[in-house]
């Protein structure tokens, strides 16, 4: 497709082609997840073994939301600015002699078309074999799915400098998950409402993203809020004292850290576990349906989201400015006398502060649930489960709060050597890399689970395995340890913490797995966890993460 | 005692071609005679793809000058810059600066070096106090007091946004962490690229202050080279990454000729003056950019059948601009 054809010599063709010349690779991608989602589906309908039905929901769930996203991201017409620190409509779109309609109507019809058109085909391929689900609620979905989008971007094209946007797009998103998801929580009484809230969202939204694009254009954003404004005006520009100093170039580079990213995985599982509050405490009343209400869901629910969100926000943790694109280190950053080993340092501590903030906020929430919906319901249970009582439940509780602390960290932290380099294609390869090793071990789960032959095999062959791995993830660590020290990318100091604290957490999950596994009844398990604990638990990546950072910062 | 590098010399600064006839020397005393060299560049090549960023770049600096880097954009000054920084890694050749290598002692570097970035590269999210905060946090030296006469200085306020500051504002906050904790060593890539002429007043008054009452190394990079006339005591012209010119100010300025030559009949072409690096004019008069002696542009100008009418010592300016015309030179 050239720009230089006729078609494309329009405002609106050069914006269409805008979204095709910069994400071209998005499109067939998607369309290779659909065609094998749509094989795995014809697989299961023509002989496909009963015990891999699972194995093709999985997969097929895996690819919509895999690819859907991407699609929304790349259609959404939103463009980052990382000077000013903002998500907006492309500026340079903004001083062209185009009418505000067309720059408004064109991304919008053009994208929720695309949308609605790709969603009814993963409907038809893929939903609706696999899932007994009437064409209404697809119909709903799909438009939820739409004012989902259009919402997105009228936010973002509106309000791309308002401070505390992002509770007005997570209140947007929260709706919509509701409205999305109403049939399948216990809300009967509001179930009703859903059309009549969908309509009106839908009508008012391009309005909203006309006026809003119309005051950008305006320059109505441009410079200090008025109420930064009048802050400035009630006090002298000059009259200023430092405030409490950091102690030490560490504390300032993890006030940095946890300005920039600490706060996300916190405030977005706090933020979801509070929304779960509400939904426990209609789920209770007459509004609700349930009695009594499903403890076990809404637990799991919390309980995963951490887990879930912790490997997606912990892809951008090796970057030092999460809006930023070109993926470089920021030459204030890249100027400062630390060592890479001390940029390292910042982001695990802000990465194991941030999990443990995580989990108190979803032991709160949890624990809010709980006393919701009937605490004692679960507490008379704890009797069951150990006869010292709820307390003694509690406390054994903390090694498991631990876990999910160290596993929460773990996930945060395993992309941040590869995002840390500064370059794109190792991201790339490190992120397909990822796909196929997760991808494939799912498939040898799943083979497992139908081939018993291939069962057998894995058993007898996983400890041998395992101890191979785990041996050469110590060497390779080694290896680059003594590679850093020797370019003093990291100090000797740092190397005692990590492979320290490597050491303490795997053993704490080795006992932790002895345990269980005593409690089981399967003591012959627990060298297999703790194998696994020690395997999992990042070493190499902690050690090749300051070399990566000094190939970034020395280019 | 430690291990600085020094380096003997008769001239401040050291032409890269006559390299091989210094004796580069390592350990010992300061006596009279060596004068410590603040950075030493020797052979450095970088190459983008195919295209040379720099090439073959030797460059020496004693403590206390104040040497302009000047060049065409592209010519290789922001990449000279980066390796002294660290940020580039040499692919041939050694970098010092104060006798440590930037790519594996950063935090020696780093802790003595200013530098403010030409892309303004600043964390738009924080306020200028935080960020000031920030940088405090790196540097034992931080002198408070001078941080807020500079504060002061340049009106700034420490409740605002960076991403909020005005692109003067923003180079000159970036200045005032540079300066504020007196670093031996500054670095100013393109300082006043953009701004207009009292922001750029403001930040050269800053730098010649730096410069007259602390004695402080400065190298800094500008397209305005009335500001390096007037600031820099050393001069370094890099050309598609190569060296051209490496002098002082003065020196550099008076090895050029700006001259007229007339000539009794006009010639139909633009003459062609051996060792003239811009030749322009029109009928018999013609004026030139020699680089040489009096004597040099008048046997040149003896042997095309004109003389010299007219001549005076160029600018810096119309010496970059000369030499940037002649290609290859």
């Amino acid at each position: 497709m050239e720009v230089g054809r006729l078609a494309w010599r329009t405002p609106t063709g050069a914006m269409l082609w805008e979204i095709w010349g910069r994400h071209k690779w998005i499109f067939p991608c998607h369309g290779l997840a659909l065609a094998a989602s749509a094989c795995l589906v014809c697989w299961k309908e023509h002989g496909a073994p009963e015990n891999a039905v699972g194995f093709v929901y999985l997969i097929s769930s895996g690819c919509f939301f895999g690819s859907f996203i991407p699609l929304l991201a790349c259609l959404g017409y939103i463009e980052v600015d990382a000077g000013r620190v903002q998500l907006g409509f492309p500026g340079r779109l903004l001083l062209k002699p185009v009418s505000t309609t067309r720059l408004v109507l064109v991304p919008m019809l053009f994208g929720g078309t695309i949308i609605v058109a790709v969603f009814a085909l993963w409907t038809q391929l893929v939903v609706r074999p696999l899932i007994a689900i009437p064409a209404s609620n697809l119909l709903r979905l799909g438009t939820v799915l739409l004012s989902f989008f259009w919402w997105m971007q009228a936010l973002a094209w509106s309000l791309p400098s308002l401070k505390g946007r992002v509770v007005i797009d997570l209140l947007m998103a929260a709706t919509h998950f509701l409205l999305g998801a109403l049939p399948m929580l216990p809300m009967n009484a509001l179930s009703s409402w859903q059309w009549p809230i969908l309509i009106a969202l839908l009508l008012a939204v391009v309005p909203t993203a006309w006026v809003g694009l119309k005051l950008v254009r305006q320059g109505r954003w441009e410079g200090p809020s008025s109420i930064a404004r009048f802050w400035s005006h009630r006090r002298s520009p000059l009259a200023w004292s430092p405030r409490r100093r950091f102690h030490s170039a560490f504390g300032a580079q993890f006030w940095l850290e946890w300005r920039r990213q600490g706060w996300r995985l916190p405030g977005i599982s706090g933020g979801l576990a509070l929304l779960v509050v509400p939904i426990a405490l209609i789920a209770t009343t007459k509004l609700g349906a349930l009695n009594p209400p499903p403890l076990g869901v809404i637990l799991s629910i919390l309980v995963l989201m951490p887990l879930l969100f912790s490997g997606v926000i912990g892809h951008a943790l090796g970057k030092f400015d999460p809006l930023d694109t070109t993926r470089e280190l920021p030459v204030y950053i890249a100027v400062r006398p630390m060592t890479d080993s001390g940029f390292v340092m910042a982001k695990l501590v802000m990465a194991l502060v941030a999990s443990v903030l995580t989990w108190l906020l979803t032991l709160a929430g949890a624990c809010l649930c709980l006393a919701i919906m009937g605490a004692e319901t679960l507490f008379s249970k704890a009797a069951s489960v150990t006869p010292y009582g709820p307390v003694a439940l509690a406390i054994g509780c903390v090694p498991l709060f631990l876990l999910l602390v160290i596993l929460t960290w773990k996930n945060m932290v395993a992309g941040i050597g590869a995002v840390l380099t500064g370059r794109q294609w190792i991201v790339t390869v490190f992120l397909c890399k990822s796909a196929v090793f997760y991808t494939g071990l799912l498939l040898l789960g799943e083979f497992a689970i139908i081939d018993q032959d291939l069962r057998k095999a894995l058993l007898y062959w996983l400890p041998g395995l395992l101890i191979v791995l785990l041996a050469a993830k110590i060497v390779f660590s080694i290896c680059a340890f003594a590679w850093g020290l020797r370019r003093n990318a990291i100090t000797a100091c740092a190397v005692g913490w990590t492979v320290g604290g490597w050491f303490v957490c795997g053993l704490f999950v080795a006992g932790y797995g002895g345990l269980v596994c005593h409690a089981m009844n399967k003591p012959e398990l627990w060298i297999w966890v703790a194998l696994a604990g020690f395997l999992v638990l990042p070493l190499a990546e902690l050690a090749i993460a300051p070399l990566a950072l000094a190939w970034n910062r020395h280019r | 005692m430690e291990n600085r590098l020094k380096f003997e010399l008769n001239k401040d600064l050291v032409p890269a071609r006559d390299l091989p006839e210094y004796r580069l020397r390592r350990g010992g005393h300061l006596n009279a005679g060596f004068k410590e060299v603040a950075i030493a560049v020797s052979g450095v090549s970088r190459h983008f793809g195919a295209k040379a960023a720099l090439d073959d770049v030797s460059v020496f600096v004693p403590r206390g000058s104040v040497l302009g880097l000047v060049g065409e954009n592209g010519a290789g000054k922001t990449t000279l810059i980066k390796h002294l920084l660290g940020s580039l890694k040499a692919q041939s050749g050694t970098v010092r600066v104060f006798d440590r290598d930037p790519v594996l002692d950063p935090v020696g570097v780093l802790g003595r070096v200013g530098y403010l970035s030409e892309r303004r590269d600043l964390p738009g999210w924080m306020r200028v106090g935080e960020f000031m905060r920030y940088t405090q946090a790196f540097y034992p030296a931080w002198d408070e007091q001078y941080a807020g006469q500079l504060l002061e200085q340049f009106q700034l306020d420490p409740a605002q946004k960076i991403k909020t500051l005005s692109k003067g504002e923003q180079a000159k906050i970036g200045l005032l962490t540079a300066l504020a904790y007196r670093p031996d060593l500054l670095f100013l890539d393109e300082p006043s690229s953009g701004l207009d002429p009292v922001v750029r007043r403001d930040i050269l008054e800053a730098i010649i202050r730096v410069v007259a009452e602390e004695g402080r190394t400065v190298l800094f990079s500008s397209h305005l080279l009335d500001e390096v006339e007037r600031v820099a005591n050393q001069v370094v012209m890099l050309q598609r990454g190569r060296v051209v010119l490496n002098g002082s100010t003065e020196e550099v300025r008076r090895g050029h000729i700006s001259a007229v030559l007339a000539f009794a009949e006009p010639p139909s072409k633009a003459p062609v003056v051996a060792g003239a690096y811009a030749v322009a004019g029109y009928g018999s008069e013609w004026r030139v950019l020699f680089g040489g002696s009096h004597l040099e542009l008048e046997t040149a100008a003896a042997l095309i059948g004109a003389r010299v009418v007219e001549e005076r010592t160029p600018t810096l300016d119309e010496i970059l601009v000369a030499r940037a015309g002649r290609k290859g030179s």
